[in-house]
């Protein structure tokens, strides 16, 4: 950290200290994040996995952008959801699309299937994080490939697993509890997006950063399907939301 | 005294790129500043990618300058190269790449705005970060701030070029209106298959918001008007 000194015209000095993105050695790190996405949440189901997340892109606490796509497809077998700075993970998806691309140019018939992808993503995050410019990026990778289900979660530290369902941000602390009481393993289609729906309510009611307009992502072995854009009812008919202050004066 | 390195730098700039049926344009304040200074009262934000594309700068003027400089520089090659003018798409690419790659040294952010045959009139939008977001309409700047309400009451889809311009206008001097870095004239670009066309208001042919009056030359004339007329003698 720099330290500037500022000299007053009556002759006090103050300091001001600046965190320089640039250390004594030359490297750079990536500091903070500016345009972020908010949560992912992903489960498996019985036909496959299923990913959904808003389409908000802050900057600050500003709502600034409201049509950004979070999950996109990866090859054939693969869906990838991210929160977090959002350029990195446009710069991820150009990563991913070289991957895939060397793989097709092999043309031998075999393809990367969801373990494989994840796996990659592991490694470019964690080496990111040695070199202590991380990707600001957390990502959910889910996928089918001969019918075997996958989900797994990579951190911008490099943190990497796999699980029935995953979330991030803040539907590690809204959403997983709620996936904790409620999944099965053998979920319909249907249920499978009540049980998200219901999650995504929710954050929409406690998570600042979150908008009313949402994507929610399929894949199984036939392939992909990424939903239009849609968003859902909220309810606001507690009664005891009409007089807050009724019980006790100036209660909120 | 600490500086709150967390929160998102507001820049001293107002602009905007709005797609129409046909068309883009870009609109922009013309205040320079340096601290309270205003450096240049009468700048020019809006300028030449190539002869289909326009970016508005909002930001270090530096940065976005010099950025500009190599995109121009790289966007002639390719377009001897290609045989044929860039498209806006791969302009705007080009800004996001180098906004990407030096995100730790650079503090821009810009509206890439331009017509091409294949796509029409397209707006991208490359913030702090070296995110890009391809928009009907995008707008930057600290002034923006004051913008966001007025353009989701105010936006639709599908305008014409003479109603794309008049929001443009409108908005940038609600901007100017309330934000102290943003000022001057508004400087308008209009892109589209006919060429471009670049327009320029001055205060006084902008309308009068909240709590502001009509310029007058001097008091004295405000005094002659509502007195009775007097005699003139000689």
């Amino acid at each position: 950290m720099e330290r500037l000194a500022i000299h007053h015209a009556n002759g006090m000095e103050m300091v001001a200290v600046k965190d320089s993105a640039i250390s004594e050695n030359g490297t750079e790190r990536t500091l903070y994040p500016y345009v972020t996405g908010t949560s992912v949440i992903g489960m498996k189901y019985k036909d496959g996995v299923i990913l959904a997340a808003d389409m908000g892109g802050s900057y600050g606490s500003t709502l600034r952008y409201k049509s950004v796509e979070r999950i996109k497809h990866i090859g054939k077998h693969s869906l990838l959801g991210a929160s977090g700075e959002i350029s990195d993970f446009q710069e991820i998806l150009r990563y991913l699309d070289e991957l895939i691309l060397y793989d097709n140019m092999w043309d031998d018939g075999n393809s990367l299937g969801p373990k494989e992808v994840h796996n990659y993503l592991t490694r470019v995050m964690y080496n990111r994080r040695n070199k202590f410019n991380p990707l600001w990026n957390s990502l959910v990778l889910g996928g089918v490939k001969n019918g075997q289900k996958y989900l797994g979660m990579v951190g911008m530290i490099g943190t990497h697993f796999e699980d029935n369902h995953v979330a991030t941000g803040f539907g590690n602390h809204l959403a997983r509890p709620i996936l904790r009481a409620e999944w099965r393993e053998d979920l319909s289609f249907e249920e499978a997006v009540k049980l998200l729906e219901k999650c995504l309510l929710v954050l929409l009611y406690r998570d600042r950063s979150a908008i009313n307009k949402f994507q929610i992502a399929k894949i199984t072995d036939e392939g992909v399907t990424i939903s239009q854009p849609y968003a859902l009812k909220t309810y606001w008919g507690f009664s005891a939301f009409q007089n807050p202050s009724k019980g006790a004066e100036g209660s909120w | 005294m600490d500086i709150d390195l967390s929160a998102p730098h507001s820049m001293g700039t107002t602009i905007i790129g709005v797609t129409y049926n046909g068309g883009v344009v870009l609109g922009a304040d013309s205040r320079t500043s340096t601290g309270m200074y205003v450096a240049n009262r009468a700048s020019d934000k809006i300028t030449q990618l190539t002869d289909n594309v326009y970016i508005c700068r909002s930001g270090s003027a530096a940065d976005s300058q010099v950025i500009s400089d190599y995109v121009r520089y790289f966007l002639h090659q390719h377009t001897i190269q290609l045989g044929q003018p860039a498209t806006v798409k791969v302009a705007a690419n080009l800004v996001r790449l180098l906004s990407y790659q030096n995100k730790n040294m650079l503090q821009m952010g810009v509206i890439v705005g331009g017509w091409d045959k294949y796509e029409g009139g397209k707006i991208y939008s490359v913030p702090l970060g070296g995110t890009i977001l391809k928009q009907p309409f995008a707008i930057g700047g600290s002034g923006s701030t004051y913008l966001y309400g007025f353009f989701d009451q105010a936006w639709k889809e599908g305008m014409s070029k003479d109603e794309a311009e008049k929001l443009v206008v409108k908005a940038v001097s609600l901007a100017i209106a309330r934000d102290g870095a943003s000022g001057g004239v508004v400087r308008t670009v209009t892109i589209n298959a006919d060429g471009v066309t670049k327009n320029f208001y001055t205060g006084d042919s902008l309308p009068l918001w909240h709590e502001e009056l009509e310029p007058h030359n001097s008091l004295l004339d405000i005094l002659l008007a509502s007195s009775s007329p007097e005699p003139m003698s000689t």
